[in-house]
This record gives structure tokens, C-alpha cells and sequence, in this order.
């Protein structure tokens, strides 16, 4: 790594690119820096909206739609509904007090992002070529790929979510 | 898009990880623990479909060929969304059938494994 | 040396052995059958047989070249193991002959004063049973042509011994001094097993070379020995001190005498057999038996003398403190065979053994004669008392006079020509000497010295039992203990009393006879005892006159004993030139008889009475061995045990079960180190978890930042 950051060029792309992920760093962020849960997980919303976004830049369309359809629209529902089902989203929330693990945590992270980072990118930022085909994410790929390739895996994912249906609703129950 | 360098994101990703990993120690409000796990799943589905646009590798992994190693990333966001989902349902309904018992929500009340 | 014609030697060793089997196995049932009469018939009657053979094969055997008497007679394979033969064999030789004769002989007699003395116990059968394997068991000490089977019969004496001390088992304290005869002889023992172990090793030096493999038969180990220990008489010293340890433990001497005392507390025909005659000297037959290796270290002959001599003083010395007629006598023997061992020190080992023989007359007797006064006397063996029993039991007083002037050396008696043997070997010989310090002379002197006293307490005696001037029992005060037999435990109430020789007996201190039957009351008429009895004592009364002068005359037992093979010193000096012994000799037994009965002839002196506390404090301390078994006691048996509890505290208990509940510990308390770590709380775990990628990460950054660096990268 010698001398300074290699030119890149800037596009009316890469600002928005920058400006989604900038918003979805921010968004990540406040989901766990806000006391109140109802905050982080609309946070959390917010985020897996740029993500969505992204994909989109990144031609993968079916999963983005697939991104807002799940997370956004069934997950974070799903947290929502727990949420205030368990009443945490009450006003009053004893907030969290502070311990030496949450300066430790914090200490962690940075240094793992420090670690890694500073490997990981500062050679990609000259890699701009994108190599697939422009079409690679349509729904007409993914499904041929999915139901032929791919058929056992669908298959199990099948089965694995009938179990979660089933031992969810077990869980749930007030009496079995 | 063009002209975008992946490190962007794949910086995004490992900051959205890193988030992840650090929410899931400070905080101890087990819903957002959860939550800040699924940040960490969503980062590393970025990862993956970033690295399925960009084909970096002059030759695709696996020896499968080039058209395979394109979807092979999307399939696998794709199951790693659907685990995701079964996840959450299972884990929210636990975490409601232990909560019910108790009043209080804090990770730290449950150290029944305490030595 | 062809075993022709000594066959017979076997069936001397087997009619005592069938005699055992047979009475242990039917003696009961044939005494119920047949009477007592026909069992002791049966039980004497093997012994004799067995005395008339060898009687007839001394005849033979003299009637060998002096030096082809050394027969041994095969009997068969026993331990064959690559190179090396233990046979079962014989030897026949003047040595084993005459033990043979000695044993048979003086056992046919004692056996035959048994049948009598023991008519009218219950366990008639089992006594005779132990005595018949006490005979077999000392003839295969004798006859065993080597050191194995010599020990076999060493172990088997003993083990009969044990048996017959504690013959009455059943009360406490015979128990207890069979016991301490028995482990007392352990010790003896134990260096008797060193000194053979130590003799196989200096033989392993010329092991291939012996002729044949008999190593450790006595015709091929002698010389060999021989060979090996003329030049090294370090080894010869080593070997001459093991050896004189196990018969200092049979036979009696400082310090492992203190069982024979004990010992009376055996019926006196037992004290009589084996621990006068036969047993006790069973050390000198094993020192005439090696003597080749002690003629190989004047040190260890020295010390031989040295400790015989003093065994002899101290003995005499505790002697005049007893009361207990029996345990005179034992002292008496404990003191004669230190005479023994002086001769044997000396290097003149034929008069050991000459004083085993006249010893065992006189001896044998004065236990009979003793015996015989206790059975007159209704089983009271305290001299004190006694008096003017001469009147009462005139064939008693007569053979017991006789024993009494043999042992003190009255001239032309056996006991004199013995004890000059031994004396003048003693002051005459060269043979053991320390640095030029001839210790042979000094313990001559003592000897000379002991005869003395031997003269004295025997006269003393005497006179305290069948002479005076009152017939003391009749006025003694009853004795105060006798009440405590009855309430010692407190069930002699249901008890039997007049069970004679009774089986339930209390924890009295000394171990009597009986104390049942005391039924000496102050109107006692003693009685003469019957003829199964006199006759053993008339027999060895006689012999006890005549048998020294018969046995000396022309120096015949000396050169009958003396070519024993391969003696070093050539001839030992028995006539010393620079005192008259004969005269100094004669001079001590005299003396010893007048002042004997100057001081006794009244009777009992008021300072040795029965009011103990007119004693003076000499006899009072010479009455308590001068304190020396309280010492071993203590020392040994309570130090044992505290030692043994110190042990099992410290180190059983501390150490090894420390140890044990150590490791226990380690884990306890590193669990308990370890168990901090599980709080239970999963967002302690998810931090280690991180903590730990976190620093797998960096190492790798760091790592790669070397490499790259190193190799002079990008």
C-alpha cells in the first residue's frame, strides 16, 4: 500500500450508492443505540429498505423484492406484533445500565472492523468491473436455476419451514 | 450500476456486521439481540450477492462455470432468507413462552447455568 | 563313604515321625479304647527303638577308620533347580551320633517320667503327640546332611516348643511366653537365614567347580568354605557372626535369652527335654557343624567367648534372685551353655559338645528331680516354701544331690571333666584373640569364676528344698494371691474348680503350673513319686556320676569327635601352662559348696523370705534379670508399637492418604477456580466468543504483516 487512495471516478451512481449505504450504516446504528425497542426495530426497517435498495443497484431484483417482502414485510412485522404483544414498548423503560462489558463490546467492534477492514478494503476500491451478466437476477434466472439446480435444497427449505410454522405455534400456545 | 467499487459494499457489510456483533453483547433487551442478529444475516447477504455481481475470480470457484457461479450467490441469499424467517418465528415464540413466565425482560435474569 | 549298612539311619528318623502321625491322628481314640498305660507305652516305645538302632550304628560307625566316619546316606531327590541339589540326606558321624544317641537316649527316658508325671491330664495324647514331633523334628536338625534340612529341623524344634510351652493354652500367660519363646527364636532366626544366604554367595565363587552340585551338603560345602574363607577372614567373620546369632536365639544367649525363663511355664518334662537338654544346645551342634568357619576368624570367635562368658555370669548372678525352683534352673542352663560357647569360641569344640552331653545328663535330671518335688510338693514351685524334703522323698533328694554336685564340678563327676575341657581350652588356647587381646583366657577366668557361683546357687538350692531346719510349708502363711483366682473374672463361680490341670485359669502375672490344684495346705504330706518316675532319674543319676569319667577316659570322646573334616588350628591346648587349673577349679567348686551351706544350711534366711520387702535391693534387682526384659520389653514391643502408630500417623495416614486427598483437593479447588467462569450469562459467553475472534484476526493481520514485510512484499 503505497502513497494515497487511487483515483475513482465519480458518477451520478456512486452517489447514490453512497447515499443509500449511508443511510443504512446510520439506520444499523440506531438499532442498537436506542433505549426504546420500538426505535430499533424501526431502525432496523429502515435499513433492510436500503438494503433492498442496493440489491436493486446491484441488478439483483428478485432479491430485492424478496428482501422488502420477507424481512421488511413479514419479519419485522413479526417483531413489531412481539413487541407490543410483551408490552416493551412502553414509555416508561428502565433504561440499561451501564457496565464495563458495553465499553469492552464497543472496544471489540471497533477493533474487528479496524482488523478486518484495513485488509479488505482498501484493494477493492480499484475494482469497478462488475463480471455478471446484467440480467443475472431476474426472476426468470433465479427460478430456472431454483426449481432445477437448486431442487432438493427448495425442497428442505420446504420442509424446515413447515417445522418452524408448526414449532412455533407449539412455543407459542398457552397450553399444549 | 457501473463504476461503483465493490469495496463500498462490502464495507457496508462489514460495518452492518460489526454492528451486529456488537449490539448482540451491549445490548440486553433480548428482542433487539435478536434483531441485531438478523443485521449481521443481512450483511452477510450483501456480501454475497456483491460478490455474485462482481465476479472477481478470473475462474468461478468449484470448477462450476460462469453462469452457475452467478446464481450460486443469489440461491444462496435466497435460503438464507428463508431460514431467517423460520428462525424468527421459532425464536420470537420462545422468547414469548419463556417471558410469559417471568415480568421482566433481561438476558442477564436468566443465568440458571450460572456454576 | 558308601552308604552301606547306615540305611537303618532313616528308620530312626521315621519311628519318632510315625509315633507323631500316629497319635495325632488316634491317639484320643486309642486312649479310650486301651488306656492311658498302653498310649505312653506307645509313645515311648518308638524313641527307644530308635536309641537301640543308633546305638547300633555308633557301633558301627566306630568301627570305621577314623577318618572315613563321615557316611552319608541318600534318601532321596528333593531340590533339583538347573545347578543346583538339595537331596534329602543323611549324615552319619560322630557328631550326629552322638546328638542322635543324646536325643533318643535321654527323650526315651524323659518320655517314659512324662507317662507318669502327665497321668492325669485331659489332653494325655496331644502331649505325647508334640513331643514324638519335637524328637522327630531335632533327629532331622542333626541327621540333615545340609544346611536346608538342618533348618527345617531348626524351624520344626521350634515350632514344637511353642506347641509345648504353651501347652496349657488356655491360660493367658502361657500363651504369652510360648509366644515370646517363639519370636524371641525369629529374631535368632532371621540371622541364621542371613548367614546361609551369605554362605551360598561366597560359595557362587566356586559354585561350577565343586564336584557334582551338592553345594550345600556338608561333605562337599566344608571344604569348599574352607577354601574360600582361609584368605578372607572378613567374610569368614560375617559369616561366623550370622550364624552365632540364630544359636544365640536357640540356645539362650545375651541378648536373646529371655525367653527360656518364660519357658517354665511348660509342663517339666518339656523344661526337662527341650529346654536342658536337646533344643538349647542346638546351637552348639550348628557351631561344631560350621566350625570351619569360625576357625576362619579369631574375631568372631572372640566374640563367641566373649558373649558366652558374659551369658554365664549374668545368668549365675540372676539365679540367686529366683524363688522359683524351675526358673533356678533354667537360669542354671542359660548359664551353662554360655560354658558351652566359651569352649566353642575357643577353638575346642569337642569340649562343647562334651558339655552338652554331661550337661544333658545332669540337667535332664535336675529338671526330673524338680519336676518330681513339685508333684510331691502339690504343684508349688516356690522354693521358700520347702524344706527338709529329703525326708520325705529319699530317691529325689538322692538323684537331685547327685545332679546338684555334677554341675558344681565335684571332682570325678561328669561335670568336672567337662568343665575343665572347656576352662582349660579357654586359658590355654590361642585361637580367639582381638588385636592380640587373647579373649579366650579372660573368659576362662570368668568361667572359673561362674563355676564358683554355679557351685553356690546350686548348694543354696539344695538346702532350701530338702534340708534346714523346718519344714517351711507348714508355717508360711497361705498365700494372699490365691483369692484372686476366683475373682479375676468372675466366672469361677461357674467354673469347675476341681478341674485338675485346669483349663480355666485367670490372668495371673507369672506363669505357674497349676493353680487349680494349690493344694498346699500347712498338713501336707509329701509323697515319693511312683516308679514310671524314679527310674529316669536313677538312670541319669548314674550316668551323671560315671558318664564324664567313662566318656574321658583315655581322651576317648576327644579324638571320637575330633576328626571332624578339616580342622585349621590342628590341635587346640586343653591344658593351660600358666595356672593349675585343676586346682583353681576344684578350689571354686569347693568354695562354692562350703559357702552354700554356711550360708543355707539353717534354712531360709530372713533376708530371701517370703516378706519380700526384707530383701536387700541387689536380689531384689537380680531377681528382675537386672532389669534387662522389663528394657526389651519396653524398648521392643512397646516402642514397636509406638513406632508402628507413628508411622501409620505420619506417614500412612499424613503422606500417602495426604496424597490421595491431595489430588482430591486439586481438582476441588480448581473447580471451584474454574467455576467463576460459568456465570450463566450468555452475553459474557458472546463477548469471550468475539474476544476471541477479535485476537484470532489480529494474530493473523500481524502474522501476514511479517510475512509480507519479511519477504519484502508489495
Amino acid at each position: 500500500m503505497n502513497g494515497a487512495l487511487p483515483a475513482i471516478e465519480i458518477t451520478p451512481s456512486l452517489l447514490m450508492v453512497v447515499a443509500l449505504a449511508g443511510i443504512a450504516a446510520l439506520a444499523a446504528v440506531g438499532v442498537i443505540a436506542f433505549n426504546n425497542p420500538i426505535r430499533s426495530a424501526l431502525c432496523l426497517v429502515v435499513n433492510f429498505f436500503m438494503l433492498a435498495a442496493l440489491y436493486f443497484t446491484l441488478n439483483a431484483e428478485m432479491i430485492g423484492v424478496t428482501q422488502v417482502v420477507v424481512y421488511t414485510g413479514a419479519i419485522m412485522v413479526l417483531f413489531l406484533f412481539v413487541i407490543m404483544l410483551l408490552n416493551l414498548g412502553a414509555p416508561i423503560v428502565k433504561p440499561e445500565a451501564k457496565e464495563p462489558q458495553t465499553l469492552v463490546g464497543l472496544l471489540l467492534g471497533v477493533v474487528l472492523f479496524g482488523v478486518v477492514g484495513s485488509q479488505l478494503l482498501p484493494p477493492l476500491l480499484s475494482v469497478v468491473k462488475v463480471g455478471a451478466a446484467d440480467n443475472y437476477g431476474s426472476p426468470e434466472a433465479l427460478g430456472r436455476t431454483l426449481f432445477t439446480q437448486y431442487m432438493f435444497p427448495f425442497e428442505a427449505v420446504s420442509i424446515l419451514l413447515l417445522i418452524g410454522v408448526v414449532g412455533s405455534i407449539m412455543l407459542a400456545k398457552r397450553r399444549i | 450500476m457501473n463504476g461503483v467499487p465493490i469495496a463500498l459494499y462490502l464495507g457496508l457489510g462489514l460495518f452492518m456486521f460489526t454492528i451486529g456483533v456488537v449490539g448482540v453483547v451491549i445490548r440486553r433487551n433480548p428482542i433487539v439481540i435478536f434483531m441485531c442478529i438478523e443485521l449481521m444475516l443481512n450483511a452477510v447477504n450483501l456480501t454475497f450477492v456483491t460478490f455474485a455481481r462482481y465476479q472477481m475470480s478470473p475462474v468461478p470457484a468449484g470448477g462450476m462455470a460462469r453462469e452457475s457461479s452467478m446464481m450460486a450467490g443469489q440461491m444462496m441469499v435466497t435460503f438464507v432468507m428463508a431460514v431467517a424467517a423460520a428462525e424468527v418465528a421459532v425464536g420470537l415464540g420462545i422468547m414469548m413462552a419463556i417471558f410469559r413466565l417471568r415480568q421482566n425482560i433481561d438476558v442477564d435474569e436468566l443465568n440458571i447455568l450460572r456454576g | 563313604m558308601e552308604s552301606n549298612g547306615f540305611n537303618l539311619i532313616w528308620l530312626v528318623l521315621a519311628l519318632p515321625l510315625l509315633g507323631f502321625l500316629l497319635q495325632a491322628l488316634a491317639g484320643q481314640r486309642i486312649e479310650k479304647a486301651v488306656g492311658r498305660r498302653t498310649l505312653g507305652a506307645l509313645a515311648v516305645a518308638p524313641i527307644a527303638l530308635s536309641f537301640l538302632i543308633a546305638v547300633f550304628l555308633t557301633q558301627r560307625l566306630a568301627g570305621l577308620a577314623p577318618g572315613d566316619r563321615n557316611v552319608v546316606v541318600w534318601g532321596g531327590e528333593w531340590i533339583r533347580i538347573s545347578q543346583l541339589n538339595i537331596p534329602f540326606e543323611a549324615i552319619v558321624d560322630p557328631l550326629s551320633m552322638t546328638m542322635v544317641l543324646i536325643i533318643t537316649g535321654i527323650g526315651a527316658l524323659i518320655h517314659l517320667y512324662a507317662t507318669g508325671y502327665m497321668s492325669e491330664e485331659r489332653e494325655y495324647a496331644r502331649f505325647f503327640t508334640y513331643l514324638n514331633l519335637f524328637i522327630a523334628s531335632m533327629l532331622i536338625l542333626v541327621l540333615g546332611n545340609n544346611l536346608v534340612l538342618l533348618f527345617i529341623g531348626w524351624e520344626g524344634v521350634g515350632l514344637c516348643s511353642y506347641l509345648l510351652i504353651g501347652f496349657w493354652y488356655t491360660d493367658l500367660a502361657n500363651a504369652k511366653a510360648a509366644n515370646k519363646a517363639f519370636i524371641v527364636n525369629r529374631i535368632g532366626d532371621w540371622s541364621l537365614t542371613l548367614g546361609l544366604f551369605l554362605i551360598v554367595a561366597a560359595l557362587a565363587t566356586v559354585f561350577p567347580k565343586v564336584s557334582g552340585d551338592r553345594i550345600l551338603s556338608f561333605d562337599t560345602m566344608l571344604p569348599a568354605l574352607q577354601s574360600i574363607l582361609k584368605d578372607n577372614p572378613a567374610l569368614a567373620t560375617g559369616i561366623a557372626l550370622l550364624l552365632f546369632g540364630g544359636a544365640a536365639g536357640k540356645s539362650a544367649q545375651f541378648p536373646l535369652y529371655v525367653w527360656l525363663p518364660d519357658a517354665m511355664a511348660g509342663p517339666t518334662p518339656v523344661s526337662a527335654l527341650i529346654h536342658a537338654a536337646t533344643m538349647v544346645t542346638s546351637g552348639v551342634v550348628l557351631l561344631n557343624r560350621m566350625h570351619v568357619v569360625f576357625e576362619c576368624s579369631p574375631v568372631a570367635s572372640a566374640i563367641v567367648c566373649a558373649i558366652g562368658a558374659f551369658t554365664a555370669l549374668f545368668a549365675a548372678l540372676i539365679a540367686f534372685g529366683q524363688t522359683d525352683i524351675k526358673k533356678v534352673l533354667a537360669y542354671s542352663t542359660v548359664s551353662q551353655l554360655g560354658f558351652m560357647f566359651i569352649g566353642c569360641g575357643a577353638g575346642a569344640y569337642w569340649t562343647g559338645m562334651f558339655h552338652v552331653t554331661t550337661h544333658a545328663f545332669f540337667k535332664a535330671l535336675l529338671f526330673l528331680g524338680a519336676g518330681a518335688v513339685i508333684h510331691a510338693m502339690a504343684h508349688e514351685q516356690d522354693m521358700r516354701r520347702y524344706g527338709k524334703l529329703a525326708k520325705y522323698l529319699p530317691i529325689t533328694f538322692g538323684t537331685m544331690l547327685v545332679g546338684a554336685l555334677a554341675i558344681s564340678g565335684f571332682p570325678l563327676m561328669s561335670g568336672f571333666f567337662s568343665k575343665e575341657a572347656i576352662l582349660g581350652a579357654a586359658l590355654a588356647g590361642t585361637h580367639a584373640q582381638v588385636d592380640g587381646f587373647a579373649i579366650g583366657e579372660w573368659a576362662g577366668l570368668v568361667g572359673l569364676v561362674v563355676a564358683g557361683l554355679t557351685a553356690l546357687y546350686m548348694t543354696r538350692l539344695t538346702f532350701l528344698t530338702f534340708l534346714g531346719n523346718e519344714e517351711r510349708w507348714r508355717t508360711a502363711p497361705a498365700e494372699i494371691h490365691h483369692e484372686s483366682h476366683a475373682v479375676a473374672f468372675g466366672v469361677s463361680e461357674l467354673l469347675d474348680l476341681s478341674d485338675p490341670h485346669g483349663f480355666y485359669k485367670t490372668m495371673d502375672s507369672q506363669a505357674e503350673e497349676d493353680h487349680a490344684h494349690h493344694g498346699l495346705t500347712s498338713d501336707h504330706t509329701p509323697h515319693e513319686v511312683g516308679p514310671s518316675m524314679w527310674i529316669p532319674l536313677v538312670v541319669l543319676a548314674a550316668l551323671s556320676v560315671f558318664g564324664g569319667f567313662l566318656l574321658q577316659s583315655n581322651g576317648m570322646f576327644e579324638h571320637w569327635l575330633q576328626p571332624m573334616p578339616l580342622p585349621v588350628l590342628g590341635e587346640v591346648r586343653t591344658e593351660p601352662t600358666t595356672i593349675n587349673l585343676t586346682m583353681y577349679s576344684l578350689i571354686a567348686a569347693f568354695a562354692g559348696m562350703i559357702l552354700g551351706a554356711i550360708f543355707y544350711y539353717r534354712g531360709l534366711p530372713a533376708n530371701q523370705g517370703l516378706d519380700e520387702t526384707k530383701w536387700t535391693p541387689l536380689r531384689l534387682w537380680q531377681r528382675n534379670q537386672f532389669g534387662f526384659d522389663q528394657g526389651v520389653t519396653t524398648l521392643a514391643v512397646e516402642g514397636g508399637g509406638d513406632l508402628g502408630r507413628s508411622l501409620w500417623h505420619w506417614i500412612d495416614n499424613g503422606v500417602i492418604d495426604g496424597f490421595v486427598r491431595g489430588i482430591a483437593l486439586v481438582a476441588t479447588v480448581s473447580g471451584g477456580v474454574l467455576r467463576q467462569i460459568q456465570t450463566g450469562s450468555v452475553r459474557l459467553y458472546a463477548l469471550v466468543m468475539l474476544v476471541g475472534v477479535v485476537g484470532f484476526l489480529s494474530y493473523f493481520l500481524v502474522a501476514s504483516h511479517l510475512a509480507i514485510a519479511v519477504t519484502g512484499g508489495r
